[in-house]
């Protein structure tokens, strides 16, 4: 049975429409993510989910209950981690701990195996107010006081965003560790590398899903041939690729350029490498690549973006 | 008695450099955030600055942008003395976060018109100014719309050209893409290699490694320090890995 | 009730971490009641006053004397008879007047009770009452000189000139209770509720199955504890500072500085619940109900010489209620069952706002 079930969900702000008819199951124990960048719906669609907000129109079941007629019951058995710190920044870790165990009626010794592995890295700092700790820290906090009343779906907003790459990894390596406790774990991230940590994925941008699946499947459905290059003034390449004659996307990738054809490669590539050539453009590691899962938001979100 | 001002100042247009540090340092009580680190910067060079959270970046920009007095040592922003011409600096410089950029209840035209101002800017310069940096972002038909009611990734756009309507001869960006999508990311950095090729020096903050590929260089700091300097490519060689990321995390781990 | 104690542990916790906020609530009180006090200096030296002495014998004769030496009083005028004291009132510029009736001496020794009388000009309530505390202060050491004990067989009888309504000298004292309960209990939750909005830990609470009426009481709580220490800090230094006098029980007065305290709260509660920042909380509690409830409740200016408008508006702020009812139970004795509609009034006020402010905050918008 799926423990989340959306049909057709709407949310308007004024004339914003945040969310335009989003629909999806979740399954028993998979890691859900919600990739989208900032201003997408995601922020909306997790205070829906989490009952904090009602949609305007469309139907819902959390964990089998009704989202609108049963939301209390709702409440005891989800976790919340929000977007923004949001835990109280004068009290100490253990205290911020403690309250919000009793608010979930539990205590931390009843869940202490939930989050023992957590918890081990914030023993040191057991004593220091909550303000007071380094950003991964808080984030870690948070994720205690989000499980300590043993929840079987957790929703994590944005955990990481802002986060450094280290942090980032070892968030990630925790929500393994959830995971496998039977935790069913609906994440959202702007960082699109971080959606192949995730069971499936859902493309979230402006207010709808433009793709819904696993991260191998949506990498394997990717319409086109990717390829990348190497070279050392990519600025310049970027302004000559503006006029280049070929059907194709192009765009920066880390230190490569990638272009996506949309032509077979066989005779796509020599007319591009001659392209380069005819424009003076040095360049070398050029070959085609399997794409990434930015790789396919944009080519998914490129045919739709401004 | 030599006048030495004038002097230091033209030489410093004459250095290549436009930002030289030396050992600056800053202590808050016995906690030291930024340990006597030291580079330079070159004129129209991207200079990505790395770092774990709570690393000591947001600290070393502020004494940079001449906000936060340094503990010890010195600096030359844009051929000023940060202990001595902290207002000239603040004249050559841009400044944009991800935090704070506009203000959501003014439109995009009062916005720009508020930063134009306050440096002192020609009200009829600034105008013009203003428009054909909008032309560029294509914006110009939105001048009156209220910053809140855009998108992120424009809004981003336009925190940047707000920074850049001084003309500054350096923009620090301290995280300035942050949860905008990639597509307006790339754009965004479109926009930096722009500035970069009129000869404006960027320094930028980022969580994004890819992004830190970008840069023409990068420094990695770790606890206070400056770990690593170097292109993307030496460091990657350096490390023998074959991506900045890979540099970043196994530094920072170390 | 685990979570209720365990919000209100967490409450306490915020407030003593705070010190700066602590010492302010718990400061303010007394800096407000002897400011008032005191705003007019007690330094009055050399008022003037007349002394019509009716019975003129040696006893009298030491009482103008110690009037006189204490520094505080200068006799300009001895009238001879009642009449002539209106016209140093209006001619010589007098404070005070005082009367000293025939036979002084004779009643003193018979250890009857002598009514000595005072005439106050009362155009400037503060001197006044000032002038009677040195007369008042004078006359019992006198008394104690004379018989080496405290008690006083002379009584005073005031008489206000000019201002004969001048309701009360100690008008200022409900008022600033009245104030003071409305920045600590008001002020205090309506900030510190939006303060939980603002920082996101309101989301956290709302989520949690937890009762929200627990949240709220236990927000409300210990700032209506803390507000009950400074109104009865008020209380005892007016009492011992500027001997205000508390004819009624003093326990129907703290139960309906209690009453008050919960329809304070519940206005903060109120205020709180439709506000997402602290400084929209902050703004709204002091224009919206402080200042109104300075100007309006009868604490500055008088209800009755509003314009009608304003005398209909001053119904709706609690205040007014709360002053009339902590007046009448101070000053002029009143029991349960006078001031029983004021508490009633004050008591639906909190009843309604509280619920309402409960709905709100439980709603998914």
């Amino acid at each position: 049975m799926a423990v989340i079930s959306v049909h057709d969900i709407i949310k308007s702000y004024g004339h914003i429409r945040a969310l335009k008819g989003v629909s999806f199951d979740v399954e028993e124990g998979e890691v859900f993510g919600v990739v989208g960048p900032d201003g997408a719906g995601k922020s909306t669609l997790f205070n829906i989910l989490t009952t904090l907000l009602l949609p305007d129109s469309g139907t819902a079941t959390v964990l089998g209950r009704d989202l609108f007629k049963e939301y209390l019951e709702i409440r005891k058995n989800i976790g919340y981690l929000p977007g923004t710190f949001s835990l109280y920044p004068d009290l100490t870790v253990e205290e911020n701990l403690i309250f919000f165990a009793t608010m979930y009626q539990s205590s931390i010794r009843e869940n202490m195996s939930i989050i023992k592995p957590i918890w081990q890295q914030l023993m040191p700092f057991k004593k220091r107010p909550a303000g007071k700790l380094s950003g991964g820290m808080k984030q870690k906090l948070a994720l205690c006081c989000a499980l300590i009343h043993k929840p079987t779906l957790l929703f994590l907003d944005e955990p990481t965003t802002g986060v450094d790459p280290v942090s980032r990894k070892e968030f990630w390596e925790i929500l393994g560790t959830i995971k496998t406790q039977g935790i069913t774990v609906v994440v959202s991230t702007p960082y699109m590398d971080e959606a192949t940590l995730c069971d499936r994925i859902a493309l979230l941008q402006e207010g709808t899903f433009i793709r819904m699946d696993t991260p191998p499947n949506i990498i394997s459905s990717f319409k086109g041939e990717l390829v990348t290059l190497r070279t050392d003034d990519i600025f310049k390449l970027l302004r000559k690729m503006a006029d280049c004659p070929l059907n194709c996307t192009f765009y920066p990738y880390g230190e490569n350029l990638h272009v996506i054809f949309y032509d077979p490669i066989a005779t796509i590539l020599p007319q591009f490498e001659e392209f380069l050539q005819q424009n003076d453009i040095a360049y070398d590691n050029l070959m085609q690549i399997s794409p990434t899962i930015e790789d396919c938001f944009i080519e998914i979100a490129g045919s739709t973006h401004p | 008695m030599k006048v030495r001002l004038p002097f230091r100042h033209q030489q410093a247009q004459e250095s290549p450099y436009s930002i030289v540090v030396k050992d600056l340092t800053k202590c808050f009580g016995d906690f030291t955030a930024v340990n006597h680190i030291s580079f330079e910067v070159r004129k129209g060079e991207i200079f990505g600055f790395l770092g774990a959270n709570g690393a000591g970046k947001t600290t070393a920009i502020r004494m940079l942008c001449s906000l936060l007095q340094p503990t010890s040592g010195n600096a030359t922003i844009a051929g000023y003395d940060l202990a001595t011409q902290p207002k000239l600096i603040k004249r050559h410089i841009g400044y944009m976060s991800q935090k704070f950029s506009l203000y959501d209840d003014l439109t995009i035209f009062e916005n720009m018109q508020l930063f134009g101002t306050i440096y002192g800017i020609p009200r009829k310069e600034l105008k013009d100014r203003i428009f054909s940096r909008l032309e560029n972002l294509h914006l110009a038909d939105k001048s009156k719309t209220l910053v809140a009611s855009i998108p992120l990734g424009w809004k981003q756009k336009l925190a940047f050209a707000t920074a850049m309507l001084h003309r500054p001869d350096i923009v620090f960006l301290d995280e300035p893409t942050s949860g905008v999508d990639p597509i307006v990311r790339r754009e965004f950095w479109n926009l930096i290699y722009e500035a970069a090729s009129h000869g404006v020096t960027i320094f930028v903050t980022t969580h994004y490694m890819d992004e830190a590929e970008y840069c023409g260089r990068i420094s990695i700091m770790s606890h206070g320090e400056l770990k690593l300097i170097g292109t993307p490519t030496e460091l990657k060689e350096q490390m023998q890995v074959d991506s900045i990321e890979k540099v970043f995390v196994k530094y920072v781990v170390r | 009730m685990k979570e209720l104690q365990q919000i209100l542990k967490k409450e306490f916790t915020h407030i003593f971490r705070d010190r700066i906020t602590l010492f302010l609530v718990l400061a303010i009180p007394i800096m407000l009641v002897l400011l008032f006090g005191f705003t007019i200096s007690t330094d009055i030296h050399h008022a003037t006053i007349s002394v019509l002495d009716l019975s003129n014998d040696s006893q009298s004769k030491a009482l103008v004397e110690k009037i006189t030496a204490s520094g505080y009083f200068e006799v300009v005028s001895y009238p001879k008879s009642e009449s002539e004291i209106g016209n140093d009132f209006r001619d010589k510029n007098i404070k005070l007047a005082i009367i000293i009736p025939n036979e002084f001496e004779e009643q003193l020794t018979n250890e009857k009770f002598v009514t000595i009388q005072i005439i106050s000009d009362v155009s400037d309530m503060n001197v006044a009452s000032i002038l009677n505390n040195y007369v008042k202060a004078i006359l019992i050491d006198f008394t104690n000189d004379y018989n080496g004990t405290a008690t006083m067989p002379i009584e005073l009888c005031t008489q206000m000139m000019y201002n004969p309504e001048a309701n009360s000298v100690y008008m200022f004292v409900p008022g600033i209770i009245t104030l003071i309960m409305i920045i600590v209990t008001a002020l205090m939750s309506s900030i510190t509720l939006a303060r939980e909005v603002e920082t996101g830990t309101m989301r956290m609470l709302l989520i949690a199955p937890v009762n929200k009426a627990w949240v709220v009481v236990g927000k409300v709580i210990p700032y209506m504890i803390l507000s009950f220490i400074s109104t009865i800090t008020i209380i005892v230094i007016s009492v011992l500072v500027f001997k205000m006098p508390i004819k009624g029980s003093v326990w129907l007065l703290l139960a309906v500085c209690i009453v008050f305290m919960l329809t304070s709260a519940s206005f903060g509660t109120a205020i709180s619940s439709l506000v997402k920042t602290q400084i929209d909380a902050m703004m709204i509690t002091m224009m919206g109900l402080f200042l109104p409830t300075a100007l309006l409740s009868g604490f500055l200016f008088p209800i009755d010489n509003m314009p009608y408008f304003f005398q209909i508006l001053a119904n709706i702020f609690p205040g007014k209620w709360f002053i009339i009812a902590i007046k009448d139970v101070m000053l002029k004795g009143s029991g349960f069952f006078d001031i029983w509609l004021y508490m009633l009034i004050l008591f639906l006020m909190a009843a309604v706002l509280m619920t309402l402010s409960l709905i709100r905050l439980d709603k998914r918008r």
